[in-house]
């Protein structure tokens, strides 16, 4: 597992800088949710949760693009010398996955800590508990259902289409991976609600989710759509929390992918 | 035979290819590849590493796939390349972490010897850095070397510190192909050369038997490739 | 002895390497540069020295092991061998270059006394 110690240090070393400058940005992003000073309580914390989804979604952006130069080490020739090193393909692919969840576990759970300050300038008092779910539980969910599979999913594209860098045919493959997407996504999706508490929920945020539910129509039957918040409470008003089922099969698809791209290394040509 | 290739044809979109080759290498040769550019010198190296894959035929290292046996061979491309931040000491921690058979004493013996300096790759000049990825590559107690023009691009006195640095670190158990463009400052290494033109294998020949004939290994190349 | 990349002088065009390194060897015994006991440069050092492949180097010691001139002791080297015929590589060198002169001269029509005082205003003067 020396090996494995050392391609995690390769990767911290060439990602460093993007790491300091994401994690960096959480300034600024704290900043801006300083200047929120709009007087209307309800706007305010609307304004400042837009600011946190979008401090999210730019960070997922950056990770992948971090996590997605294999084409760019390909021309400067260091992708031949991994592809020649003793470790498997699958070794250098989990390296680069693990450092990019490590950063977005960080990071993610910054923008819990965040959300939970901007919660206290509203007024709320947090429980332990609830603080627990925001800047751990909470992210962990996001990380394994949206983020890991991200991650994993741009890794696959890149060596997917690095493996055909060769031929000159090389845009097809990646086309049709990106193409082929969302169908396996929607799929993927029916199932994964169909399986929905089987196991039970995970109830993260009691505390808001009673709240947030007694402001929304108590007779309205659970939909089947996320993100709506109606779907995790039952017609009887119960909280059954967030599925877990979401998180795992998730989290397996990008274990999937992760294989399935390391597969891939063992034929890529250099 | 350490590694061969049995009717290897490989087709490429640039003009470099290979067509029909077969040849055997035994362990303990020094071997020079030698042609004009373009006739399939880096790939013959490349497919040796298991870096390319035949379009057909087959190629085998230690009796497999040699993507499969990276691990006994050393490949030392004129493209592969370290990371620009990268010092001497990460390259030595890079190599010895990841290759059991690597000796980090005789890779920094290997680094005096070539006065490779202590600084980011990105500091250094070609010369340098060619110098550091073969202390990297000597460094390691492999079976088979790849080395693909080697000394391309270098100062005469450092191409002279190269080659004295190879033979040096042979040993009698290796094979070695070597390929470049410096046939006559090289020809004294090679036990056998190898011609190549257009992909074909134009001579395949022991450098003292062409000796023999009065001919130097750059004489023959003049015969041979013009 | 000389590890002196220039001093062995060796052509690509001119003849098997080996051939020519047991010649050089042959030379520095005959014009003293070699004394009987002397140690050899290891086969590899005289390699790496000359950009040489050490099977030449190897294969050139075996020629003079078998001319009696050198001899391996174990553990210690290579070694000019105490009763190594250096009289006999003199005389035979100063014959070669005699053939050459000799072989000159005949083209030039000379007579063997045309020769004979050519050599010795040459000889007095050098």
């Amino acid at each position: 597992m020396r090996s494995f110690a050392t391609l995690l240090w390769l990767e911290y070393r060439r990602s460093r800088t993007w790491a300091a400058a994401l994690l960096g940005s959480l300034f600024f992003w704290w900043w801006g949710l300083h200047q929120v000073r709009v007087v209307e309580v309800g706007e305010q914390l609307g304004i400042r949760a837009g600011l946190l989804a979008m401090a999210s979604i730019v960070a997922i952006i950056i990770l992948a693009i971090m996590i997605g130069r294999i084409r760019g080490e390909t021309r400067g020739g260091q992708f031949q010398v991994l592809l020649l090193s003793p470790p498997s393909g699958y070794s250098h692919l989990l390296a680069r996955f693990t450092f990019a969840m490590a950063v977005a576990f960080i990071y993610a759970v910054c923008i819990g800590a965040l959300a939970a300050w901007t919660g206290s300038q509203a007024g709320v008092i947090f429980a332990a508990r609830s603080l627990v779910d925001m800047m751990l539980r909470l992210p962990i969910y996001v990380l394994g259902i949206l983020v890991a599979p991200i991650l994993a999913w741009t890794i696959l594209l890149m060596v997917f289409s690095g493996a055909y860098r060769v031929s000159s045919l090389n845009w097809v493959p990646g086309t049709v991976m990106v193409l082929a997407t969302p169908f396996v996504l929607r799929h993927l999706m029916e199932w994964t609600i169909r399986a929905f508490y089987t196991l039970p929920g995970w109830r993260f945020l009691n505390q808001f989710a009673l709240a947030l539910f007694h402001d929304a129509n108590t007779d309205i039957e659970m939909y089947g759509e996320i993100p709506d918040v109606q779907f995790l409470f039952t017609a009887s008003d119960q909280y059954i929390g967030f599925p877990q089922e979401m998180f795992w099969i998730f989290l397996l698809a990008a274990a999937v992918m992760l294989a399935l791209a390391g597969r891939i290394w063992q034929e890529v040509e250099a | 035979m350490l590694a061969s290739l049995e009717h290897v044809t490989k087709r490429y979109v640039k003009n470099e290819g290979l067509r029909d080759l077969t040849l055997g290498f035994p362990a303990g040769e020094v071997v020079g590849v030698l042609g004009l550019n373009g006739s399939g010198k880096s790939t013959l190296l490349k497919l040796l590493a298991g870096l390319l894959f035949p379009t057909s035929g087959r190629v085998s290292a230690f009796g497999g796939l040699p993507r499969r046996n990276r691990a006994k061979i050393v490949f030392l491309g004129e493209n592969d390349a370290l990371w620009p931040w990268m010092t001497p000491a990460d390259a030595g921690y890079f190599m010895r972490t990841l290759y059991a058979d690597f000796d980090s004493v005789r890779f920094h013996e290997l680094l005096r010897g070539l006065e490779v300096p202590l600084r980011k790759t990105k500091t250094m000049s070609k010369g340098e850095r060619g110098r550091l990825r073969l202390a990297m590559a000597l460094a390691r107690d492999a079976k088979l070397y790849l080395l693909d023009e080697p000394l391309a691009g270098i100062d005469l006195i450092s191409r002279e510190k190269i080659l004295s640095s190879i033979v040096r670190e042979w040993h009698t158990d290796e094979t070695i192909l070597l390929s470049t463009h410096e046939v006559a400052e090289a020809e004294g290494l090679f036990e056998r050369v190898l011609y190549l033109r257009d992909g074909r294998l134009a001579l395949d020949v022991s450098a003292e038997s062409l000796r023999e004939q009065g001919k130097s290994v750059v004489d023959a190349f003049r015969e041979v490739l013009t | 002895m000389t590890t002196n990349k220039d001093e062995w002088s060796l052509d690509m065009s001119g003849g098997p390497i080996f051939e020519q390194i047991a010649k050089n060897v042959h030379q520095m015994l005959a014009r003293g540069a070699l004394s009987p006991g002397d140690k050899l440069p290891s086969a590899r050092d005289l390699a790496a020295t000359l950009n040489v492949n050490p099977n030449t180097i190897v294969h050139a010691y075996a020629e003079l092991e078998s001319h009696g001139v050198i001899e391996k002791r174990r553990g210690l080297g290579t070694f000019v061998r105490m009763d190594a015929p250096i009289d006999g590589l003199r005389h035979d060198m100063l014959h070669q270059a005699a053939t050459a002169y000799a072989d000159e001269g005949r083209q030039l029509d000379a007579t063997i006394q045309e020769a004979i005082t050519a050599l010795k205003e040459v000889w007095d003067a050098g």
